[in-house]
């Protein structure tokens, strides 16, 4: 197949007053892929997506969309559209009005407007007995899909999600991401989804992009960005993990607070900074000759996480997480901790 | 024991409720007296009653013409000041503006400032600019102070309800008169019936306003305040009641309309 980009960012900003929200953003989305931005709050998500379709104009910089500069071009003028935070529902319709809006505004007559927006419940796996109810009598979960629903009547070529799913629980966050993935395979639409979750964006995207303040720091495939994470801030962003500060000595990275010596990973530089390694990653040494620095320390603290144990072992004034396996055996609590050389990734600071 | 105690405030806060609608109302009933009492002066206990001065009330032509003169003022004092507070409280609740503070503050002020210094001021301004002392001058007088109200009644309607919806209609393909049409008006729709009730009442009742700019057309308060002050009879109370009943049937049918809407 071969991909075809439909929409472009050229080095975009958007300041508020002297204060960019949004920093030289470059990003080419393909035809057909489900794009997630993920990053934490405040990081100037929702400000890229308002860009993106039409309700703010960057300060600087461009978006094209097939080619074509839409910078100026209003939200009603886009064939894009939006599922928002909040839902943005309207409160004093049903659901069958709320999902037909779209049409009503095209001018399509009632009729044709009633068949296309039942399509779209039936697509957001609503019922077709809430088309007459009011949007304000449907639950969490509903409102959730007559939002869908909706926007999927617009018939966007690009459907844009800013954070929907963050107040259901998590039962239901889950079922939806499924549907969701499903709607966009079977509609081959582009979607741009935006989440502060990145399990949510693991489990659902083609590409990933990363953001912190304001900046994309980096784009890929998720198992891409799981397994090489190019900052600190993207490795501590995959969730939790072990920082140790080191300085370089002689071939070596030498950790001060725990008087221990690493291997430097295979393939970096040898530098000052942190070395990152997931809790997964570390091993309990029980008498086979360890193939890097051994930290010594102490379990005060273990959690049961699903199919996994995590340890807290408290070494030299730090925390340090281990996460094994439930079944396995149970360690000594005086524990000799280390970690494969190529499982840690060094970052300059 | 803390129940003891709660049931004790709650009597209090029961006897203090009663207290002061008795204060409140209590006048409302002697001016009811006042009115059915036969003798043409008002004396407590009432001797005899009557109905004659609410008979006088509806056979005088100058009440008539001061109750059109009345109900015409409130009608277009609502009409105007609804039409200038839906577009003055969107610009404050939906935009955002160089000097929206100010703009805030100024459109506060004409309802602290004193009516009959209000009144006076918009007088001399009124004759400065050269503008005809009737009942027109009368309505934009009432403007001055209720449309500053309605403005503050249709703006926390504005701010109850996301500027997403809005943003959304938008982003679904609708027109800038379409989302004005399908979602804002429906959406303030109970704000801008309360604001319209309001200003109907406010009006209504006025007195400084009126007395300053209306020159010869007369109101109802303008009418019992020049009958007050020369000339009473029991026709004032008769009118005065009846006024305050025309102002609760407009309230109590406009808070039922009201209940609806926000049902629905
Ligand atoms: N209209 C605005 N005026 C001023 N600052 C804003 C505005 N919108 C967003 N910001 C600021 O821009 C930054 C990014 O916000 P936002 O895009 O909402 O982040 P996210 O969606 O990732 O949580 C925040 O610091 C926020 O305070
Ligand atoms: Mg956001």
């Amino acid at each position: 197949m071969a991909s075809k980009t439909i929409l472009e960012l050229k080095q975009v900003d958007k300041f508020f007053g002297d204060k960019a929200a949004v920093e030289r953003i470059s990003l080419e989305i393909v035809e057909g892929e489900f794009f997630t931005i993920v990053g934490p709050s405040g990081s100037g998500k929702t400000t890229l997506i308002r860009m993106l379709v039409g309700m703010d104009t960057p300060s600087r910089g461009d978006i094209l969309l097939r080619g074509e500069r839409i910078n100026d071009v209003p939200a009603n003028k886009r064939p894009t559209c939006m599922v928002f935070q909040s839902l943005a529902l309207f409160p004093h319709m049903t659901v069958g009005e709320n999902v037909a809006y779209p049409l009503k505004c095209r001018g399509i007559e009632p009729g044709a407007r009633k068949a296309r927006a039942e399509e779209c419940l039936t697509l957001a796996h609503l019922p077709m007995e809430y088309y007459d109810r009011p949007v304000t009598q449907c639950s969490g979960g509903e409102r959730q899909r007559v939002a869908l629903a909706r926007a999927l009547a617009f018939d966007p070529d690009i459907l844009f999600f800013d954070e929907p799913l963050s107040a259901l629980d998590y039962k239901l966050k889950k079922l939806l991401e499924k549907e969701l993935k499903d709607i966009q395979r079977e509609t081959g639409k582009t979607f741009i989804y935006i989440t502060h979750s990145l399990e949510e964006a693991m489990v659902m995207s083609d590409r990933i992009g990363v953001m912190n303040e304001g900046r994309m720091v980096q784009i890929g495939a998720p198992r891409e960005i799981y397994r090489r994470p190019n900052s600190r801030f993207v490795s501590e962003f995959m969730g939790e993990v072990n920082v140790l500060p080191v300085t370089a000595k002689g071939g070596k990275l030498h950790c001060q607070s725990l008087g221990t010596s690493f291997e430097v990973p295979p393939g970096a530089q040898e530098t000052d900074g942190v070395l990152i390694i997931r809790p997964e990653d570390m091993r309990f040494v029980n008498g086979e000759p360890p193939v890097n620095g051994v930290l010594s320390g102490e379990i005060f603290n273990e959690y049961l996480l699903g199919s996994r144990v995590q340890y807290q072992v408290r070494a030299g004034g730090t925390t340090l997480l281990v996460e094994k396996q439930r079944d396995s055996a149970a360690p000594d609590p005086a524990a000799r901790i280390t970690f494969a050389p190529e499982n840690s990734m060094l970052f300059a600071e | 024991m803390t129940s003891d105690r709660t049931l004790l405030g709650d009597r209090l806060l029961r006897s203090y409720v009663i207290f002061v609608i008795i204060v409140f109302y209590v006048p409302m009933l002697a001016v009811a007296l006042a009115s059915i009492s036969r003798s043409r002066f008002f004396v407590f206990p009432i001797r005899r009653t009557s109905w004659k001065w609410y008979n006088d009330t509806f056979a005088s032509l100058q009440i008539k013409e001061a109750a059109l003169t009345s109900i015409t003022i409130a009608f277009f004092v609502a009409i105007l000041s609804v039409a200038l507070a839906l577009a003055g409280a969107l610009a404050y609740a939906r935009y955002d503006w160089k000097g929206k503070r100010v703009y805030q503050q100024l459109l506060l002020v004409p309802i602290f400032f004193p009516q009959s210094v209000l009144g006076l001021a918009l007088q001399i301004w009124f004759s400065s600019i050269g503008v005809q002392m009737t009942w027109t001058a009368t309505v934009f007088a009432h403007l001055v102070w209720i449309a500053p109200i309605v403005t503050l009644i249709i703006a926390i309607q504005a701010f109850g309800y996301d500027a997403s919806i809005e943003e959304a209609a938008m982003d679904l393909g609708a027109s800038r008169w379409q989302v004005f049409r399908d979602i804002t008006l429906p959406l303030l729709g109970p704000g801008i019936f309360s604001g319209f009730l309001f200003a109907v009442l406010l009006s209504w009742g006025n007195f400084p306003l009126s007395y300053f700019t209306s020159g010869a057309s007369v109101t109802i308060p303008e009418w019992l305040y020049g009958k007050m002050i020369g000339g009473y009879t029991p026709m004032v109370p008769a009118v005065g009641f009846l006024s305050v009943i025309a102002g609760a049937i407009v309230l109590i049918v406009g808070l039922t309309i009201n209940n609806r809407l926000q049902r629905r």
